[in-house]
């Protein structure tokens, strides 16, 4: 009996030391920005967010928090309503006004750069690691990240010094029709190319294609990324809608792969590195892969 | 056909609704404040010496947030309802809306150069960045309505009919040169381009409000005078220059003070559509076609409804937003249905 008490005096002791500790770190978390709020929960963070915006879809558990609508049409009002401590975001974050507004109602504002590389990843991580009091996790996190990516390119380019890079096209559609091709400058580009993939299109940003020019590039991958459907429904969709694309090498070869649309959303997330693998499995199959 | 309402009680239905929607605007909204707390910040602001204690947040709700903005519902809605009368007026047509004369695809124009190209403006001081978007739009709106004046007029006279027909080719042909920023501009712009075409009045700040509660407020002292003019206008051209009316300058004023004022209200809010048609319509049916009556009514009730319209956006999904657009086409719509359907009856 006596033993207990004590232990739970000294957990409830230890309890409020680390209240203490955590006292200075914001507690009440919104983000405005899919990446982050994905780098937040797999940083151990998720309970501390009482807010997201629209792009922030992954983790599934998110949606359930209160939306605070698109990042690039924020409400005031509405942020703070939420009481936070703290709004992430990216630079793409406003309007400007809503951000001074939410400023002066001393909420603090950090800004992330959505830049896709890794110095800049590396810094936001490591950032967001300090304001959640998980400096070691990040540190983790990042490394193994890193590491990850590093294999992937070596292997990428083993693999490329044996085999020429196939040329793929990035499909981006609802339900099948009248998909958008990714083109230079997206992170579905930035995707492919890490994956060892060669695109196609040479166009920049998401355009629409004509089905002429499509049949005309022949592709011998096909990826494709489906915000209504999924798996082989999409699939099913994708050819039913675009007949033209079954007459494709890609098609004949069974070479058509899914990728998360949520992927190619604000910045580098924490499932990039897994999608990437993925990609390259299916860029250069099985024969005499390591 | 005699109005519905008497015109002293229509004044003082509509000043009440007016005093109702600017309360509400102030007291409600996603942070939910104590009645007493903002009574007591909104009479602390009016300059009466009571203690602060407690009632930070509230004056900053109050002050930097809900006041520029109801201001801002007021401006917009009441310019926006005036110059739909000003333009049913000139082309002596219900189906009239401040859109014709172009002032709306121009301001669309305007905006869209704003943001798709907005970064080819490399040389632009700092301060004015955040301006670029509601002077490209005002600029674009005005620009156009000139343009439609111009095409319609020939040997000093302005044809009516020529002016609505070049608005409508103007039109188009702003739309497709929207239609072509749209397919030039990545993701994020395309959104903010999607979102601007639906209006809010999120993020109105004193900085902006300033010229637009000029503008609308010259326009709404300037337009009532004219409202004689107007009437007479209703029953002809000729028969108003026989009047002893100067037709043209009155056409020129209507015109100027639209593209003035929603060019102004666009420049602030983005496009908020319906307010112009509509508001018009429902004095009109209420009251009668005498514009001394519909000028100072529409201001009332286009200020109103705008200021409920944005409640909803504001209220319905909080803590986002909707865009007020949408608000004001989703009521306002099947409203004006059920008023034309009664009236049929």
């Amino acid at each position: 009996m006596r033993l207990k008490t004590r232990v739970a005096v000294l957990c409830v002791g230890l309890l409020a030391s680390l209240q203490v500790l955590a006292a200075d770190l914001p507690q009440r978390w919104v983000s405005a920005g899919g990446a982050l709020s994905e780098w937040v929960s797999a940083l151990g963070g998720e309970s501390k967010l009482v807010g997201v915006d629209t792009t922030s879809q992954h983790p599934q558990s998110l949606q359930a928090l209160p939306s605070i609508g698109y990042q690039r049409s924020l409400s005031a009002e509405g942020i703070l309503s939420l009481r936070p401590d703290i709004l992430i975001g990216t630079e793409e974050m406003g309007p400007p006004t809503v951000i001074a507004q939410v400023k002066s109602a001393k909420v603090r504002v950090e800004l992330f750069s959505a830049q896709p590389d890794l110095p800049t990843l590396e810094k936001n991580v490591t950032h967001l690691g300090q304001l959640l009091g998980a400096q070691a996790q990040a540190t983790q996190l990042l490394e193994r990240y890193q590491q990850q990516l590093k294999a992937q390119q070596s292997r990428v380019a083993k693999l490329q010094a044996q085999h020429e890079a196939p040329g793929v096209l990035v499909l981006i559609g609802h339900a099948g029709g009248k998909p958008l091709i990714a083109g230079k400058d997206t992170a579905a580009d930035w995707l492919l190319q890490q994956a060892g993939g060669h695109n196609l299109a040479t166009h920049t940003g998401y355009k629409p294609f004509s089905v002429e020019s499509l049949a005309g590039l022949d592709p011998e991958v096909l990826v494709f990324a489906d915000r209504a459907l999924s798996g082989e429904a999409a699939k099913a969709a994708l050819f039913k809608e675009n007949p033209i694309l079954q007459a494709s090498r890609a098609a004949k070869a069974g070479r058509v792969l899914e990728l998360d649309p949520t992927l190619l959303v604000g910045g580098l997330g924490p499932r990039l590195p897994a999608a990437v693998q993925r990609l390259a499995d299916g860029f250069y199959p099985a024969k005499g892969n390591p | 056909m005699t109005p519905l309402v008497k015109p002293r009680s229509l004044f003082l239905g509509l000043t009440l609704l007016c005093l109702l929607a600017i309360w509400l605007s102030l007291a409600l909204g996603p942070v939910s404040l104590p009645l007493f707390d903002t009574l007591r910040a909104a009479l602390r602001m009016l300059g009466l010496p009571l203690a602060p204690d407690g009632l930070e947040q509230a004056e900053l709700i109050l002050g930097q947030i809900r006041l520029p903005r109801t201001l801002l519902g007021l401006a917009v809605g009441g310019v926006l309802a005036l110059s739909g009368v000003a333009m049913q007026g000139l082309f002596r047509n219900p189906l009239a809306d401040p859109g014709l004369v172009g002032v709306s695809s121009g301001a669309a124009l305007g905006a869209a150069v704003a943001i798709v190209g907005g970064s080819l403006f490399g040389g632009l001081p700092e301060w004015f960045g955040p301006y670029l978007l509601s002077a490209c739009a005002f600029l674009g709106g005005l620009g156009v309505t000139a343009l439609v004046y111009r095409l319609g007029r020939r040997n000093g006279q302005t044809n009516v009919a020529t002016m609505l027909l070049a608005g409508i080719a103007l039109t188009a042909l702003a739309s497709s040169a929207v239609g072509l920023f749209t397919y030039l501009a990545d993701d994020a712009t395309l959104r903010t381009l999607t979102f601007w075409n639906l209006g809010s009045l999120n993020g109105a700040s004193y900085a902006r409000l300033w010229p637009l509660l000029i503008i609308s407020t010259g326009v709404a002292l300037w337009l009532p005078r004219r409202a004689k003019a107007l009437n007479a206008l209703l029953l002809g051209e000729s028969e108003a220059g026989h009047l002893g009316l100067d037709v043209e300058r009155l056409k020129r004023e209507l015109v100027f003070c639209t593209a003035l004022g929603v060019g102004a209200a666009v420049a602030a809010a983005g496009m908020i559509g319906f307010v112009g048609l509509v508001v018009p319509h429902l004095v009109r049916l209420l009251a009668g076609p005498d514009h001394r009556v519909l000028l100072p009514a529409s201001v009332l009730a286009g200020a109103s409804l705008l200021l409920l319209a944005d409640l909803v956006a504001r209220l319905a999904l909080a803590p986002a937003e909707l865009p007020i657009g949408i608000v004001t086409a989703f009521i306002g719509a099947p409203f004006f249905l059920y008023l034309l359907l009664r009236g049929r009856a």
